[in-house]
């Protein structure tokens, strides 16, 4: 019995993940990453199977947890985008070394564009850098298939598989068939348990330098045995020789089709681009590597590509741009391009507790301050100053507080305001603020709290009282540790308070003219994103007072809130109310005091 | 055939097509749509590409789009990038729509209007797999067009 299913690609690879026997599963959400894991846990709530499935305090955690599992034997896996994979670097590639005992998966979406990251990176070079084997999918029934695939491969070989997946893919749906599902509830760990071979298996698990050799002559040799099975898939029979991976090869057979290049095309797919071994194309006349985002292949297997500038060397690779490297080639005729219009620059969501929070920090602190902001929804409010930097989660807290010290060296004079969410914090930003306690750095850290991590799809943080299954969770308290930390000046207020914001942040900048110490904000105002947030938001109706509003677009400069919208005719400011949610906070904004209660 | 639904986030842009797609499989064609969401989610651009019974990808090329759909008419000269015909709501029906239905149908009530003026799905199918709200919000949509 089989039926068909209509998934996103990370849909598809939950589906692969759990169908092929994945107990554990962990994670830190990130764009194009985050729907993994939450599709893994309503399979885990329909199946009723036994398993650990859920976020972890971020990505090295997450792969530490995830392979100590499959040292117990059962099989795990991991998510990422492509920049948690630096956090997790380190245990990544001991985890080569090492050899998980069950089927290990380390999930990693990468975004070319970027659409939503620091950077474009190409994972399948951090696979090659730590010595591990990348599965490269090029279609959403092939996400399925390979993590079902990097689940064998890791079983037999006892190596961490890393399957790659890209924004086109991840979030890209298609419809296509699977097996009927039938999950065994099978839930059997084991370690430490034939203590005759033990001290052989401590060797391993906790390798000395000289056994770390060793170990790596292991991986040699699997590795090896791996690239001599790993064939490229050849497709079409021209004289050029296109050699591609992941999602690059859909967009590629959909050209050759349109234009009919059949002939004059060979393309070679290649589903696992690394431990990969040359072929003989000498056959073709020209071959070509078309990839995104490195020359990675072009490299291994020495092609044209990126390195004689065929391909470009940076952004996504469309299905405009594919068409664009044929045409340069000479296959196809040059398109005319189409240029895009500029679209609306996204900002915080009407009603956002960050919004009026942030405008009470500009307010008391000015625009000479130095605002370091971090990864959140909140690094839109550079969109109305404040905000300055925008580095790696947790920079934000590390930033502000050698900056600080900085200033604080010099004779000049300047307020240093660190902004960073509660996951983000969570995730990175309390070694820093460790530091700075520590080093006496004084600056002020605002600690935007709004319960769930909002940016990626309001996945839940460690502040929860429940899992999604309903059992009792701890729920850990931001003001707890910083205040474990040692540092003394620690508040906690609701922003949508903001004369009582004001007074607070107004305590905390002489607090930092007075002392050398770091101070504490928390502003805690649950998202208005989420169900629950929107319907216990105070609700405050608003309207335009028409005679007072001068137009002067102060509240639509500084404020942002996207309901607040510019009337051309009568050059006043008017309320959009398909967008505004009645928080009333904009009542605090308008220096003509145009904007009042209902 | 390739469809691309322009909106703006809030408007039920994902819905709308999430609809239209399983109308589709449940018609017994293959479906690939890919989701383009901005940062921010009130107020920004929301794009969903999709083709029914063709292609390897989930991507549309600019400019080969056989239709575009907009759930918000400021959007046209972006829906030009993508292809010449356009498919878009009177103020009217837009008017009507928040005035028939719960502003959470309205983008299912739109819908019915849609079915109703192009016959491009199948009613019958897209019935089919709406729960009891949204069903009747979209054959009220259908039916306003049907009654003109």
């Amino acid at each position: 019995m089989s039926y068909r299913v209509y998934l996103s690609g990370n849909e598809a690879i939950a589906y692969g993940l759990i169908t092929g026997g994945v107990r554990f599963l962990t994670g830190y959400p990130g764009t194009p990453s985050s729907e993994i894991l939450p599709t893994a846990q309503k399979l885990k709530l329909r199946y009723g199977f036994k398993g650990f499935i859920d976020w972890a305090i971020n990505e090295k955690v997450a792969l530490e947890m995830a392979f100590s599992s499959s040292l117990c034997g059962i099989k795990s896996a991991v998510t990422m985008k492509q920049v948690g994979l630096n956090v997790a670097m380190d245990p990544f590639v001991n985890s080569a070394y090492i050899g998980p005992s069950a089927g290990f998966v380390i999930v990693v979406a990468d975004d070319p564009g970027p659409y939503s990251s620091q950077t474009e990176q190409d994972s399948r070079v951090a696979a090659y850098f730590a010595k591990v084997p990348v599965l490269d999918p090029s279609s959403v029934e092939e996400a399925y298939l390979f993590a079902k695939k990097a689940l064998e491969i890791s079983e037999e070989f006892k190596i961490p598989i890393l399957l790659r997946t890209t924004t086109a893919l991840s979030h890209g749906k298609s419809d296509f068939v699977i097996p009927e599902i039938t999950i065994k509830d099978e839930f059997q760990p084991a370690f430490k348990e034939n203590l005759k071979n033990w001290d052989k298996e401590v060797l391993r698990l906790a390798a000395t330098p000289k056994q770390r050799f060793l170990l790596h002559k292991a991986l040699n040799e699997k590795l090896k045995t791996i690239s001599e099975k790993n064939k490229i898939r050849y497709f079409y029979e021209g004289d050029i020789l296109i050699l591609t991976s992941g999602m690059v090869f859909s967009y590629l057979m959909e050209i050759v089709e349109e234009h009919k290049l059949q002939k004059k095309i060979t393309l070679g797919k290649v589903d696992m681009p690394y431990p990969l071994k040359k072929e003989d194309f000498s056959k073709f006349k020209k071959v070509i590597t078309i990839e995104e985002t490195a020359p990675f292949i072009e490299l291994l297997l020495d092609t044209e590509g990126r390195r004689n500038g065929i391909v470009p060397s940076e952004g996504e690779l469309s299905l405009e741009v594919c068409e664009h490297i044929l045409a340069k080639i000479g296959l196809i005729p040059e398109r005319k391009s189409i240029s895009i219009p500029p679209l609306k620059r996204p900002s915080l969501c009407p009603g956002c507790g960050h919004r009026i929070g942030l405008f009470a920090v500009k307010k008391v602190f000015g625009k000479k301050t130095i605002y370091t902001g971090d990864i959140g929804c909140y690094t839109l409010a550079l969109n109305f100053g404040v905000t300055d930097t925008v580095f790696c989660m947790g920079a934000g807290v590390s930033f502000a507080g050698a900056m600080s010290k900085i200033f604080r060296l010099s004779d000049k004079k300047r307020f240093v305001v660190g902004i960073v969410g509660d996951s983000t914090f969570l995730h990175s930003g309390i070694p820093p603020l460790v530091d700075a306690y520590h080093y006496r750095f004084p600056f002020l850290l605002i600690i935007l709290d709004n319960k769930t991590v909002a940016m990626t799809g309001n996945q839940k943080t460690p502040a929860h009282t429940k899992s999604y299954e309903g059992e009792p969770l701890n729920s850990v308290k931001i003001e707890t540790i910083v205040e474990g930390i040692g540092i003394d000046f620690v508040k906690v207020v609701d922003p949508y308070d903001y004369r009582k914001t004001v007074k607070i942040l107004k305590e905390a900048k002489k607090y930092l003219s007075e002392s050398a110490k770091p101070a504490v904000v928390i502003l805690r105002h649950p998202c208005v994103y989420t169900k629950e947030g929107l319907e216990k938001n105070p609700k405050k109706p608003v309207s335009i007072i028409e005679e007072k509003c001068t137009g002067c677009k102060y509240c639509i400069s500084e404020f942002e809130c996207p309901a607040l919208q510019w009337d051309e005719e009568k050059e006043k400011v008017f309320i959009d109310k398909t967008l505004c949610i009645n928080c009333g906070c904009c009542i605090f904004v308008c220096p003509k005091k145009a904007i009042s209660e209902v | 055939m390739k469809l691309v639904i322009l909106g703006r986030g809030g408007q039920g842009v994902l819905f709308f097509s999430k609809v239209l797609a399983q109308t589709a499989i449940e018609e017994g064609k293959s479906v690939k749509t890919t989701e383009i969401k901005g940062m921010a989610k009130k107020g920004g651009v929301v794009e969903v590409q999709m083709k029914i019974g063709e292609g390897y990808s989930p991507r549309i090329k600019r400019g080969s789009a056989d239709l575009v759909i907009l759930l918000s008419p400021d959007l046209k000269a972006y829906a030009k990038t993508f292809g010449e015909k356009h498919f878009f709501f009177s103020k009217k029906e837009m008017e009507k729509a928040l005035k028939e239905v719960p502003l959470r149908y309205v983008n299912i009530y739109l819908l019915g209007i849609f079915l109703a003026k192009t016959h491009i799905f199948d009613i019958d199918k897209a019935i089919k797999v709406l729960d009891e709200e949204n069903k009747k919000a979209l054959l009220k949509g259908y039916n306003d067009v049907q009654s003109r």
